[in-house]
């Protein structure tokens, strides 16, 4: 059988491996990073959000089109990104750096996982929007957290795709054989699984534990010790993204929603509908900074 | 001449009189919905999210919810022209996510409720469907071409295949 031949193509990669030898992989600027950790930090300040975004001016640049975007509806130009912060808030501008940093490559298309060019970045951002809803529905975590850990959950299919090019068919037809999801044919044939390997690059790129964590456990919420509502917010968020179909591959809705994190948020299965409804409107309207993100 | 492009975004209900091309994309649990009035030349697709529509919030976009996208994408199509019993009908969509883990909350079961919610209008309004593609856990494309009455579904990982016409 097909599935057979792919176990033994990749059985001796090891995630190392995938890391290490995978060329183009993607990084995130050291200054949306530090730009992350101050506006995250309780003594945290605008000023030095503004400086940090200063260190790189390709990130300024983008933050400054996205925050002139029509989503914001400024009467007038922002003219530079120290007024970003101080008109827009040091959080929004926050979240604009995960954005500017991230969609140069989360919008290239992954073949490995018949994902066209922006479906990535579709599918990732719906999770971001997805789980900063569900953070503000609970009222029991950051919303920004949220939100990054949505935007990045998914890391490690950018890492992953280029070695399962020409094997998503046959890994389906495993999946329907053995009655499995994707992540655990993935880790029938690898050991590891997207997850896991998104939660490997997080932790070289130095990223806090709960994002790491809500990379690992993004479909299997259960496993995460102690239970993390961060990481519930994600699969939730996953789980709406997928149903609405936001930026789906060859892999499809082949994952498992675990309702236990549904309960851990607090929210009742009728909450679900309302909050699918109130993202969708949501993601739909961030359209319009997108356009803008097109034309850099 | 190149006969007029419909996208049906999420929540949106398209119409058209003449010929025209509809295409309803990225269906997961939501399902795409279209008729068609041959002998009127009339045709719409509508791009269903929900089941239901809110009883306390107001309804801006009926199109988001089974239980008045369907009905107002009738409205829409009588109001140019069509007849209702005339309509012929096909629907696609309706995904749902593979396992719901233990103690299954049926209410998470978008696409299996949206289906149903679907089928209830569409005996409520006395509709004939010809053709379902309904369920499963792929994403959808669906496209109805009103000239022919071709509808075609495709999925990320399958070719496209023809569902039905909707014209004899």
């Amino acid at each position: 059988m097909q599935a057979q031949s792919i176990t033994m193509a990749q059985g001796t990669l090891t995630l190392e491996d995938i890391v290490s030898k995978t060329t183009d992989l993607p990084t995130i600027p050291a200054a949306a990073l530090a730009v992350m950790r101050e506006a995250d930090s309780p003594t945290g300040s605008s000023r030095t959000v503004a400086h940090h975004i200063g260190q790189d001016q390709a990130l300024a640049a983008r933050v400054l089109r996205l925050a002139n975007s029509a989503y914001y509806g400024l009467s007038r130009q922002i003219m530079d990104h120290q007024e970003a912060v101080v008109v827009l808030g040091m959080r929004c501008v926050r979240n604009l750096a995960m954005v500017a940093a991230t969609y140069p490559w989360m919008t290239r298309p992954l073949k490995g996982y018949q994902l066209g060019p922006k479906a990535m970045w579709t599918h990732s951002f719906g999770v971001a929007v997805a789980a900063q809803q569900i953070a503000r529905k609970t009222k029991s975590l950051n919303e920004d957290t949220a939100f990054t850990a949505g935007l990045l959950h998914n890391l490690g299919k950018v890492a992953l795709s280029i070695w399962l090019e020409n094997r998503l068919s046959a890994m389906m037809a495993l999946a329907i054989r053995d009655d499995l999801t994707f992540d655990q044919v993935e880790r029938k044939l690898l050991g590891y699984d997207h997850a896991d390997v998104g939660a490997y690059l997080g932790e070289k790129w130095n990223l806090p534990q709960p994002l790491v964590e809500a990379m690992r456990y993004h479909h299997n919420p259960n496993g995460c010790e102690p239970r993390s509502l961060l990481v519930d917010a994600v699969h939730v968020g996953d789980f709406l993204t997928m149903s609405m179909g936001y930026g789906l591959g060859g892999d499809g809705l082949r994952y498992e929603v675990e309702p236990e994190a549904v309960e851990r948020l607090k929210l009742q299965p009728e909450d679900v509908d309302e909050i699918t409804s109130d993202f969708v409107t949501e993601y739909e309207s961030y359209a319009k900074m997108f356009e803008e993100m097109d034309k850099i | 001449m190149t006969p007029t492009q419909l996208l049906v975004g999420m929540a949106d209900i398209q119409v058209v009189k003449g010929p025209g091309c509809f295409t309803c994309l990225g269906l997961g649990s939501c399902i795409g919905f279209c008729a068609l009035d041959p002998v009127a030349n009339v045709a719409g697709m509508v791009h269903v999210m929900l089941p239901e529509h809110f009883k306390d919030k107001p309804n801006d976009m009926p199109g988001k919810f089974a239980d008045t996208g369907i009905a107002a994408l009738v409205q829409a199509l009588e109001k140019l022209g069509a007849s209702r019993s005339k309509l012929v009908c096909a629907m696609a969509g309706g995904a749902q996510v593979f396992k719901f883990g233990a103690n299954v909350a049926n209410k998470l079961d978008i696409g299996a409720r949206n289906a149903l919610a679907v089928d209830e209008q569409v005996k409520k309004l006395g509709l004939k469907v010809i053709a379902r593609d309904v369920g499963g856990h792929a994403g959808r494309t669906m496209m109805l071409d009103a000239a022919t009455g071709e509808v075609k579904v495709r999925t990320v990982s399958q070719e496209e295949k023809l569902l039905c016409r909707l014209r004899a």
